[in-house]
C-alpha cells in the first residue's frame, strides 16, 4: 500500500540550489537555500499578496510573504531532510526568510544550521524536499547541490532517486510506515533528491 | 458453497473497511506546505496501483509544465491558444486520473443509488464544469473585490473547500439515511415482536430475521426458520395481513409495495444529483486558480478561461469512466451475490453511502484543522 503522498502532485515548482559549507574541522557551519518559484505560483502570490492593488510586490508585501512561507515551513522542517549514517540530524529554524521578486519569478533564500555540531563522518545525506509533494523541489543539475570547502577525504554525490524503483524497493517500509503512521509524510524522502556526502568512517 | 459465500462477504466487508480507513488516512495535508494555495486532499492508493498513479502523476506534471510554457510563450507574445487549449484538456484528464475526492464522492453516490449510467455521466460533466466556473468566478472576485482586503484568495479557497467537504458530509449522511435509516426502523419495530417471541418460548427467533435475509441473498426466499432447529416454525409468515404506514412488512423488514417516497424518486433522484453537483464542484482546484491567477495578471483571460474550461472537460470524461467502472463493478459483484434482493446488494449500497459520509466528514475535519 503507497500511502497517498505517492500519489499527490505538485501544483507548485521551484528551481532550488542548496550550498553546503563545511569549516576545515570537517563540521558543518550551514545550509544555504535558494528556491525559485515558477511563474504561475508567483503570480497567484501577487494575487493574493498585493494589498495596494498596484499588481506589485514591495517591500512590505514581500515581507509577509516571507512571514507567511516561513510560519508554515516550520511545520515541515522547512523541507530540510539531513541524516548522518541514516539517523535524523535535527535542524534549526532559520531566523527569517529573504523573499525577492526577480522578473515574473518569486526567490526565496534561507540559511540554516544543525541544531548540535554535525561532524562530517560516514554518510551524511541532505535531502531537499516538501513531504507534502505540493511544491517540486527541482535541483535543475548536479551542480544546484554544492559543497563550499568540501574536506579533502570527502565524496560528493548527488542521488536521485527513480520513483518506480524506490516504489519497489520500499515495498515493505512503505506498507509498514503506512500501517504504523497512516498520517506520517516519511515515505516521501525516498523520492527525493540528495547530496550525500561520504567521508568514510562513521558508525 | 454457503461457507464460501460467507467467505467472500467477510472479503468484502473488509475490503470496504479497507477502503474507508484509507479514506481517513489520505485526509491529512489539506494545508499547503508553503501557506499559500491550498493543497488537495488525496486519497491513498494502493500498491498494485502505485506505479500507475507514478505515471500519471508524471505525465500531469508534464502537462502542467507544458501547460505553463504555453502560456508563457502566449504572454510574450506568442500564439498557441489552441495548443493550451489541448494540454490544458490533458492535464484535466490526468490530473483527475490520481486520487482525489470528487471522483470518489460521485463514484460512491452512483453505487449508493440506483443512477442509471447516463445520468452518472452527465452528473460528472455538470461537477467538473461547475468546477471550472467556481474556480473562474472566485479568481474574478479576488481580482476585481478581494484584493486589498484581508481576506485572501487562499482563505476564500479554503472557505470553499471547507463548503465543499459539508455539503459531502452533510449528502452522505442523507443518502445514509435513506440506505440504512429506513432498514434499522423496521427491524426496531419488529424487534418487540421478537422479544416477545423470545419470551414466549421461540429461542433464535432474533437470529432467524438475520438468518432470513440470507438466505434470501441464496435465492431461497421463504418464511422465516429458526436456524439450527430440528423443528421448523415459521416466526412470520409473509401474508401481510397488515403493512403499516410507510407500506414496509413489519414481520419481514421489507417494503412489498412501492412506498410513497418510491414515487417521487424521479424528482428526488433529480434533487440529489444537484447536491451531488454542487457538493464536488463548489470547490475549485488549486491547479485552475494558479492558471487563472497568471492568466489575468497577463492579460490573458481569454487564453485563462478556455483553458480552465478545456480542464473540466479533461476532468469531466476521467471521473466518469472511473464512476463507469465502479458502478460496473457493483452490478457485476451483484449479480454474482444473488441479485439485488440479497443483503449484499444492500450493502454495497449502505458502505457507499457511508464512504460519501466519511469522505466528506474527515476531509471537512482535516481542512478546518489545517
Amino acid at each position: 500500500m503507497t500511502p497517498s503522498g505517492a500519489a499527490a502532485h505538485p501544483h507548485v515548482f521551484a528551481e532550488a540550489t542548496l550550498e553546503v559549507a563545511v569549516a576545515p574541522d570537517h563540521v558543518v557551519r550551514s545550509l544555504g537555500h535558494v528556491w525559485r518559484f515558477d511563474d504561475l505560483f508567483s503570480a497567484t502570490v501577487v494575487m493574493e499578496f498585493d494589498k495596494n492593488r498596484d499588481l506589485k510586490l514591495d517591500e512590505q508585501e514581500l515581507a509577509e510573504v516571507g512571514r507567511t512561507i516561513h510560519e508554515s515551513l516550520a511545520d515541515f522542517d522547512y523541507f530540510q531532510m539531513v541524516t548522518a549514517d541514516g539517523d535524523e540530524v535535527a535542524m534549526k529554524a532559520p531566523e527569517r526568510l529573504i523573499v525577492a521578486y526577480e522578473g515574473e519569478q518569486l526567490v526565496i533564500m534561507f540559511e540554516s544550521e544543525p541544531a548540535k555540531p554535525l561532524k562530517l563522518a560516514g554518510k551524511v545525506d541532505f535531502g531537499i524536499y516538501d513531504p507534502t509533494f505540493f511544491t517540486a523541489i527541482d535541483f535543475v543539475s548536479d551542480d544546484m547541490m554544492m559543497v563550499r570547502g568540501l574536506p579533502a577525504d570527502c565524496r560528493r554525490a548527488v542521488i536521485r532517486p527513480d520513483p518506480d524503483e524506490a516504489i519497489a524497493q520500499n515495498q515493505q517500509t512503505l506498507t509498514e510506515a503506512f500501517f504504523n503512521d497512516p498520517l506520517g509524510t516519511d515515505y516521501s524522502k525516498i523520492f527525493a533528491t540528495r547530496l550525500e556526502l561520504d567521508c568514510g568512517g562513521g558508525k | 458453497m454457503k461457507a464460501r459465500a460467507h467467505i467472500g462477504r467477510r472479503a468484502a466487508a473488509a475490503a470496504l473497511a479497507l477502503a474507508a480507513a484509507a479514506a481517513l488516512a489520505g485526509a491529512a495535508h489539506a494545508q499547503s506546505s508553503l501557506g499559500i494555495g491550498a493543497n488537495e486532499a488525496t486519497l491513498p492508493s494502493g500498491g498494485l496501483f502505485a506505479h500507475i498513479l507514478n505515471w500519471v502523476n508524471a505525465e500531469q506534471q508534464r502537462f502542467y509544465r507544458a501547460l505553463s510554457g504555453a502560456l508563457k510563450s502566449m504572454r510574450d507574445g506568442g500564439g498557441g491558444l489552441w495548443l493550451l487549449i489541448g494540454l490544458s484538456f490533458a492535464y484535466g484528464v490526468f490530473h483527475a486520473a490520481g486520487p482525489g475526492h470528487g471522483k470518489a464522492v460521485i463514484s460512491s453516490y452512483m453505487i449508493a443509488n440506483e443512477v442509471a449510467l447516463r445520468r452518472g455521466v452527465v452528473l460528472s460533466f455538470a461537477s467538473a464544469l461547475l468546477q471550472g466556473l467556481s474556480a473562474i468566478v472566485l479568481i474574478g472576485g479576488v481580482y476585481l473585490v478581494l484584493r486589498g482586503t484581508s481576506l485572501s484568495m487562499t482563505d476564500a479557497a479554503r472557505f470553499l473547500e471547507a463548503s465543499s467537504y459539508a455539503l459531502v458530509a452533510g449528502f452522505g449522511a442523507w443518502l445514509l439515511w435513506r440506505k440504512a435509516g429506513r432498514r434499522l426502523i423496521a427491524l426496531a419495530r419488529t424487534a418487540p415482536a421478537l422479544a416477545a417471541a423470545e419470551a414466549a418460548g421461540m429461542p433464535g427467533a432474533t437470529s432467524a430475521l438475520f438468518e432470513a435475509t440470507d438466505d434470501a441473498a441464496d435465492g431461497r426466499d421463504g418464511g422465516m426458520r429458526a436456524p439450527g432447529r430440528s423443528g421448523r416454525y415459521v416466526v412470520a409468515d409473509c401474508s401481510h395481513p397488515r403493512l403499516t404506514a410507510d407500506r414496509v412488512c413489519a414481520e419481514c423488514g421489507r417494503s412489498h409495495a412501492p412506498d410513497p417516497a418510491m414515487l417521487s424518486d424521479e424528482a428526488f433522484d433529480l434533487r440529489a444529483a444537484w447536491i451531488a453537483i454542487a457538493a464536488v464542484g463548489i470547490r475549485p482546484c488549486t491547479g485552475a486558480l494558479i492558471v487563472l491567477s497568471f492568466a489575468l495578471l497577463n492579460g490573458l483571460v481569454f487564453g485563462g478561461i478556455v483553458s480552465v474550461l478545456a480542464m473540466s472537460l479533461g476532468t469531466a470524461i476521467t471521473v466518469s469512466i472511473l464512476a463507469t467502472l465502479a458502478v460496473t463493478a457493483k452490478n457485476w459483484a451483484t449479480a454474482l451475490s444473488g441479485g439485488k434482493s440479497g443483503w449484499f446488494h444492500a450493502a454495497i449500497e449502505i458502505a457507499g453511502a457511508a464512504l460519501v459520509f466519511l469522505l466528506g466528514a474527515f476531509m471537512l475535519a482535516a481542512s478546518l484543522s489545517a
